[in-house]
């Protein structure tokens, strides 16, 4: 079942409004939301031509900045564009305010279930996580038991996935607290949308985005480690061939500080130095975008060419701040975030704030069954995979692809979870082949930043579009676009 | 300043630079060679051997018959080919890639383009009707970036570095199309014609991009004696050897700010080369050129590795 909106704008001929799911545009009747009116009316005035035009303007500007990606195919490493889509998401102060203090609740939550069981474990001892939970992680690390992060905190940098289900709530789909990406392109996603139609901003007031890397900054120096005046601090890259190096570089070059790869550290003395044309200089605190495997060949993957021989014993020692802390994987993992809920309320004596999605233990036997019998009407996840590979989604599955999914979750029912399929809402997005805005499915990731005594949530965030009709997986590695997002001030 | 990143933007400099060079050779020799005035100058086997001898592949054996598209592909767009443009233009790419956050994002995004020009453009209409469309372009683009380089960027120890990378780059490719052309000289000369054949000689101050200057300076037809004079010791011709010397001290000061030079540093080492430069007289070099290209090669070898050894290598 479908209506189409009321509307006699060109650009929007073809829009179905699609029942059973939250449209963030139209009402039910089809006409615009009040949030959006002005923006409907302002775009609907564009001819097809204009909007096309514009349309490959913010490609072109893309393009010739080098912001791109990389897709890892079969043979070669394809360069790609992050599809951008013009219309943007708008955020209400108060569903913002919601969100907000969520994304902090469930930070601070996290930092302190990391502490706990890298010491006490009291929250396993208690019964309330299952000690299996996390022993059986592959993000666990034994090297991070009893030791204190400067600053007391993991989690620095958060990255928290939200969607829109049907009902008109927000719902958490996944906390990323090893290495989030991202926050780059919500920046440029705001300067492409400045460029090509600054005029709509005279009839919204948006939040800045461009003040992320100041406060990251001032985040890092919040964790400086003991006895340091004027923290160096630098950010830690895989090297250009990584996917996400446009962001590594945009953080460093718009915080001022170095951006260095593994090899232009060297530890010496308990003290971890850089490599400059004048010598070595001491760095003091760290913003690694390296996963925990690869950061120090001595103490982990002994292969590894990205680390720096020695960094973890300079970390233990309290002389360097890893930003997040190593170890943090075991926290974000699909299948402790079905014990958020009960994470929060033993930390904070709190009831959260954000929802989370009903989850299914694989690990259960009980639950287990309910998922083999019913894998038409779930979402089955892989707990450890990132980037949306390996997800499988019911109601779009062969009776044999079902068959398979069964077997593969018998096999080893530990690695995976399930959750009923959940709606996420529908926004409108310019469809390039028919030249007209059509609904596509978002979802929206926050980035939290926590620092000793200090938080901040960037005030907008990255709203990522599955551009396949009736896709819900967005992410950029499966075809998924991006739009600006503003927060609106009260 | 991060040694590594140092390193890339001195080789994003010579790069960039090795790039314009190339080009301008392929043009300005394909081109003068469709009427040239005797016959050798005019084969296209000539012109085709005299290209691949200035970027560093030459051809020994003299029956070999050679592909005039495999050729001009191969020095422009074959991307597995080290001397290639596309080659070059990828790794000054790649080298600004790892210092985005060190370059001004107009130098950046005018690198980016230039790449993205080079990578689709097909080597079909290259070999068949782009040669001269393509060779423009390519000069064109890197005479911008270096506009870039001077204009955007902060001029400290970075730009020191990037520069230090263009003029040493700029030294090593003229002296070898000195090289190129002066073999050349040699083999179009008959009974009819001396070493001294103009053609030659004109088409060495057009590689350079030097030729009107040189009319200009010395209002007489190139010979040998005069066209080496201007692009070797001339300091005020901007292709000179000699004013790459200078502009290498220049920026080696700026990265060197000891008044008293240890002679160990590369600082010394450019002052000493340029300093025995600026007191030669042309006929020291003219006699024996080969020797002089030897000599001069190795000297600006020993710069770069140097460089290495002082700023590179932590």
């Amino acid at each position: 079942m479908s209506t189409n909106t009321n509307t006699t704008h060109p650009i929007f001929s073809s829009y179905e409004r699609k029942e059973g799911f939250f449209d963030e545009i139209f009402d039910e009747k089809g006409n615009p939301k009040e949030i959006y009116k002005k923006l409907f009316e302002i775009y609907g005035g564009h001819s097809i031509e204009d909007f096309i035009n514009l349309n490959n303007k913010a490609r072109a500007s893309f393009f010739n900045q080098g912001i791109t990606f990389q897709v890892y195919g079969d043979n070669q490493v394809k360069e790609k564009i992050f599809p951008f889509d013009l219309f943007p998401r708008i955020i209400h102060p108060s569903e913002w305010e919601i969100i907000e203090k969520g994304a902090i609740q469930r930070s601070k939550a996290l930092n302190l279930f990391l502490h706990d069981i890298y010491h006490d474990k009291k929250i396993i001892k208690q019964g309330i996580v299952p000690a299996e939970m996390i022993s059986s992680s592959e993000n666990y690390l034994h090297q991070m038991m009893d030791l204190d992060p400067p600053g007391g905190i993991y989690n620095h940098v958060s990255g928290t996935d939200l969607i829109k289900h049907s009902d008109g709530k927000y719902y958490v789909l996944e906390d990323n607290i090893r290495c989030p990406s991202g926050v780059s392109y919500v920046v440029c996603n705001r300067t492409a949308l400045k460029r090509a139609l600054f005029g709509v901003f005279n009839h919204y007031k948006a939040h800045t985005v461009t003040n992320y890397a100041e406060n990251l900054l001032e985040m890092m120096e919040s964790v400086k480690p003991h006895g340091v005046d004027i923290p160096n601090c630098v950010v830690l890259t895989p090297g250009i061939y990584n996917s996400a190096y446009y962001e590594h570089s945009y953080l460093a070059k718009a915080m001022g500080v170095e951006l260095v790869e593994g090899r232009d550290l060297f530890v010496e003395n308990n003290f971890v130095y850089m490599k400059t044309i004048t010598g070595p200089e001491r760095v003091d605190v760290i913003y690694r975008r390296i996963d925990d495997q690869f950061i120090d060949p001595f103490e982990f993957k002994s292969d590894s060419s990205l680390g720096v021989p020695g960094l973890f014993s300079v970390y233990k020692q309290g002389n360097v701040c890893l930003v997040n802390a190593p170890g943090t994987g075991v926290a974000d993992d699909k299948a402790i975030y079905t014990y958020m809920p009960d994470i929060i309320k033993y930390y904070l004596d709190e009831e959260p704030i954000l929802n989370n999605v009903h989850t299914y233990h694989c690990s259960r036997p009980d639950e287990l069954k309910y998922v083999l019998e019913n894998i038409d009407k779930l979402v089955v996840k892989p707990v450890d995979e990132a980037g949306g590979y390996g997800v499988t989604i019911g109601n779009r599955l062969t009776k044999e692809e079902i068959k398979n999914v069964q077997e593969q979750i018998k096999a080893s029912p530990r690695k995976y979870i399930a959750q009923p399929i959940m709606s996420l809402s529908l926004h409108a997005t310019y469809i390039d082949d028919s030249k007209s805005f059509e609904p596509r499915h978002i979802d929206l990731r926050t980035f939290t930043l926590l620092g000793k005594d200090t938080e901040f949530v960037l005030k907008g965030g990255l709203t990522r579009v599955a551009l396949q009709k009736g896709n819900l997986i967005v992410n950029s590695s499966q075809g998924g676009g991006s739009k600006d997002t503003w927060v609106l001030k009260k | 300043m991060l040694a590594r990143v140092a390193n890339n933007l001195f080789w994003m400099g010579r790069y960039i630079e090795r790039s314009e060079h190339t080009a301008r050779y392929l043009n300005v020799n394909y081109f003068s060679s469709l009427d040239a005035p005797n016959e050798v100058s005019q084969s296209r086997q000539f012109v085709l051997r005299s290209m691949l001898n200035m970027v560093g592949d030459p051809v020994s054996n003299p029956n070999t018959h050679l592909d005039e598209k495999e050729v001009l592909h191969n020095i422009s767009l074959n991307q597995n080919n080290y001397y290639s443009i596309i080659a070059s233009v990828k790794h000054a790419r790649e080298n600004a890639n790892s210092a985005r956050d060190l370059i001004s994002t107009e130098l950046y995004e005018a690198i980016n383009k230039s790449y993205h020009f080079v990578l689709n453009y097909p080597s079909d209409f290259l070999t068949e009707k782009g040669l001269y469309d393509f060779t423009v372009n390519i000069n064109e683009m890197m005479a911008v970036l270096k506009t870039k380089i001077k204009g955007t960027l902060l001029q400290d120890e970075i730009y020191a570095i990037i520069m230090m990378g263009v003029t040493l780059e700029r030294a090593i490719q003229i002296i070898r199309i000195i090289n190129a052309k002066y073999d050349d000289a040699l083999e179009a000369k008959d009974e009819h014609s001396a070493v001294t054949n103009s053609f030659e000689w004109i088409t060495l101050l057009k590689c350079a991009e030097s030729y009107d200057m040189m009319r200009r300076h010395y209002k007489k037809t190139p010979n040998n004696i005069n066209t080496l004079e201007f692009l070797i010791l001339n300091p005020n011709c901007p292709r000179s050897v000699m004013n790459s010397l200078n502009e290498l001290y220049h920026h080696i000061q700026l990265l060197d700010q000891n008044k008293y030079h240890n002679k160990d540093s590369t600082s010394f080492l450019v002052g000493k080369i340029r300093a025995e430069y600026e007191f030669k007289v042309i006929e020291e070099i003219s006699d024996q050129l080969k020797d002089f290209v030897e000599n001069i090669l190795n000297q600006l070898i020993s710069i770069s590795t140097k460089m290495e050894n002082e700023y590179f290598n932590y």
